[in-house]
């Protein structure tokens, strides 16, 4: 009979063997249309919103980059200051003198959130087209225009880009410039099962009047990105993503501020969750697998860390104990023969799955290429494989807790 | 989504489902072996407990010395006290199935005989040999009672490093629920396990240090 931490470890064994050869058998179908972008047949009008607040460093980097785009029907680069309390506002309007597309302009008062200064800039949007861009991201010239072909299709909703790290410098940059590649490949592939669960803020190009259809961006969410693109697919619209569209976004540099966001990403999710949770199961990619994914994802990583969390204080008091009658008797609490070399089962399926893991991960890196970026060292790759991706059930339970007590913050 | 793409969830599915069958039948195969390895091994110590049984009657009959019955009753001590190690290795190593808790259970009743084999040496040889036995509850979840028996099991080896040859160490498990065992463990009055006997002598239920517990030895 087997016993409940079997049970436990072989469950989750299954399941992450699933996922893995889900995504294996979708990229060996793919492969090939990993870098393919549809032809421009029509450029349809597009304005930009680029929502800022205290970003006196990086906005005028990030309204250069988007003058810079080779799209020609860039209409409006619409600069919303959120009532930045730096220089920023100060910044935009000198861009806004001297370039007619610049359009700046800012909130009555500051909404404390990106979604709010985003909706406050679509107001002023005309165009077929309306796309976001984070005011600390910079997109390659050719990114929007290798997205704009994508809306050809009518179904399409919106289309989502390659976000990679900009910086790079220490090692928590690193181990996100690494994250932010794997995420990139791994939304690609969902984007060929229809699949793709959010549009990033460093860019994403929207269909305006789909856009205006499903009201605008939640403000009440902290990830409004991840809610619009499942509001989306909800109406039964679909999302691509344009492997060729890169742009580059500042990411943390501090563990606290990495830390921060995680939350916001996580809270931001459950809010998503139960917001649509009476799709689950019902007609449609987001009922039958974007949800069901999401939900098991959160349960797998909360239920786990309970585990580990069980099994770890377990061994503590045992330990506790061990120490109390080893002093007493003499004797070592730990010797090599305690040491117990027999594999068991579950051994044998943590090596598939690491080397499966590994092996995706490695397929990951080397489909997002960089120019003028050094290679991710071992070192960087070994602790994100081991050590990073290990603290994200900390970061789901902690979201679970500040969801359920609304201690969550902006 | 591309047709191909859509059977993707399916396909998956279907390889998941055979690569953890497969991986679930090698464990299977993985552990009857260890099992087989181990009842291969008990084969051997029943017979040399039979043997050793043979050996006492004939004692009896003053055909065999104290020295050669002594040296094969420690030579098959300290035989199936290796063996039941490589068998807990296994048996922790052990997630799917059931076959090396019996094993266990059979090498518990071959260390009872042993036991009661022993406890007739002292009426005819004088020697300075002492048994020492280890009763422990295989089956508790009792986190105090897991440590204590893993720092008792430590000491008692430690012990039998010291003495080598001067001692017979016999670990059983009570709950195995052998008649032969449980008749034995009752003319002790043991009141709670782990416990260690000395030679029938001495019931020590604190735990101690080894050189503590070789006071308690001839």
């Amino acid at each position: 009979m087997l016993d409940f931490i079997t049970i436990v470890y072989l469950v989750y064994s299954f399941i992450a063997l699933y996922f893995l050869f889900l995504f294996i058998m979708i990229y060996l179908k793919n492969k090939d249309k990993f870098f393919t972008v549809p032809k421009l047949t029509k450029e349809y009008s597009l304005s930009i919103v680029v929502p800022c607040y205290n970003e006196e460093e990086s906005i005028g980097g990030t309204i250069e980059a988007l003058l810079n785009s080779d799209y020609r029907n860039l209409r409006k680069i619409i600069v919303v200051d959120d009532c930045s309390t730096d220089n920023s506002y100060e910044i935009i309007k000198k861009y806004a003198t001297k370039y007619s597309r610049v359009i700046a302009v800012q909130t009555p008062r500051n909404s404390g959130k990106a979604s709010g200064a985003k909706n406050y800039g679509a107001r002023f949007v005309t165009t077929e087209l309306i796309g976001f861009v984070d005011a600390d991201s910079y997109p390659e010239k050719h990114a929007i225009r290798n997205m704009i072909g994508f809306f050809d299709d009518p179904k399409i909703a919106a289309v989502t880009s390659t976000v990679l790290a900009k910086n790079r410098y220490n090692f928590i940059e690193k181990l996100q410039a690494i994250e932010y590649k794997i995420i990139t490949f791994s939304r690609k592939l969902l984007g060929f099962v229809d699949a793709i669960y959010v549009t990033p803020g460093p860019l994403a190009i929207y269909r305006k009047k789909l856009f205006d259809k499903v009201g605008c961006f939640d403000e009440t969410n902290m990830t409004e990105d991840i809610e619009i693109t499942w509001n989306f697919v909800s109406h039964g619209y679909k999302i691509a993503m344009s492997t060729l569209s890169r742009v580059y976004t500042v990411a943390p540099d501090k563990f606290k501020m990495w830390y921060k966001q995680r939350i916001r990403w996580n809270v931001g999710g459950i809010q998503t969750i139960n917001k649509y949770k009476s799709n689950f199961m019902k007609a449609g990619m987001l009922g039958v697998f974007i949800l069901p994914f999401f939900v098991m994802s959160w349960v797998i990583g909360v239920v786990g860390i309970l585990f580990l969390a069980y099994r770890i204080i377990r061994q503590a008091i045992i330990y506790y104990f061990s120490t109390f009658y080893a002093s007493q008797a003499q004797t070592a609490i730990l010797t090599l023969r305690d040491i117990n070399l027999t594999p068991t089962v579950l051994f044998f399926f943590g090596m598939a799955l690491l080397v499966l893991g590994t092996a995706f991960t490695l397929v990951a890196l080397s489909y997002t290429k960089e120019k003028g970026f050094k290679k991710q060292g071992i070192f960087s790759f070994f602790v994100y494989s081991f050590v990073y991706l290990l603290a994200y059930p900390i970061i789901l339970v902690n979201s679970a807790f500040k969801y359920i007590t609304k201690t969550h913050k902006w | 989504m591309l047709e191909s793409s859509k059977h993707a969830f399916w396909e998956a599915l279907i390889i998941t489902v055979a690569v953890f069958a497969l991986g679930i039948f090698i464990g299977i195969a993985y552990e009857n072996a260890n099992a087989n390895k181990i009842n291969s091994f008990y084969s051997s110590s029943e017979i040399s407990l039979i043997d050793s049984l043979a050996l006492n009657n004939v004692f009896q009959s003053n055909a065999v010395t104290c020295d050669a019955f002594i040296n094969s009753s420690i030579d098959f001590a300290d035989r199936i006290y290796q063996e039941a190690y490589t068998l807990e290795q296994y048996e922790s190593a052990g997630k799917l199935t059931d076959s090396l808790r019996l094993a266990h259970t059979r090498y518990d009743l071959l260390r009872t005989l042993l036991w009661a084999d022993m406890m007739q040496i002292p009426d005819k040889c004088k020697t300075n040999l002492s048994t020492v036995v280890y009763l422990y509850q295989y089956d508790t979840q009792d986190l105090n009672q897991k440590a204590e028996q893993s720092v008792w099991s430590q000491t008692l080896f430690d012990l039998k490093q010291q003495q080598g040859n001067h001692i017979i160490l016999i670990p059983i498990a009570v709950d195995s629920n052998l008649s032969s065992l449980n008749s034995l463990t009752n003319s002790f009055n043991i009141t709670k396990y782990p416990v260690v006997i000395i030679d029938n002598n001495y019931v020590l239920y604190n735990i101690t240090s080894a050189n503590n517990l070789a006071t308690y030895l001839k």
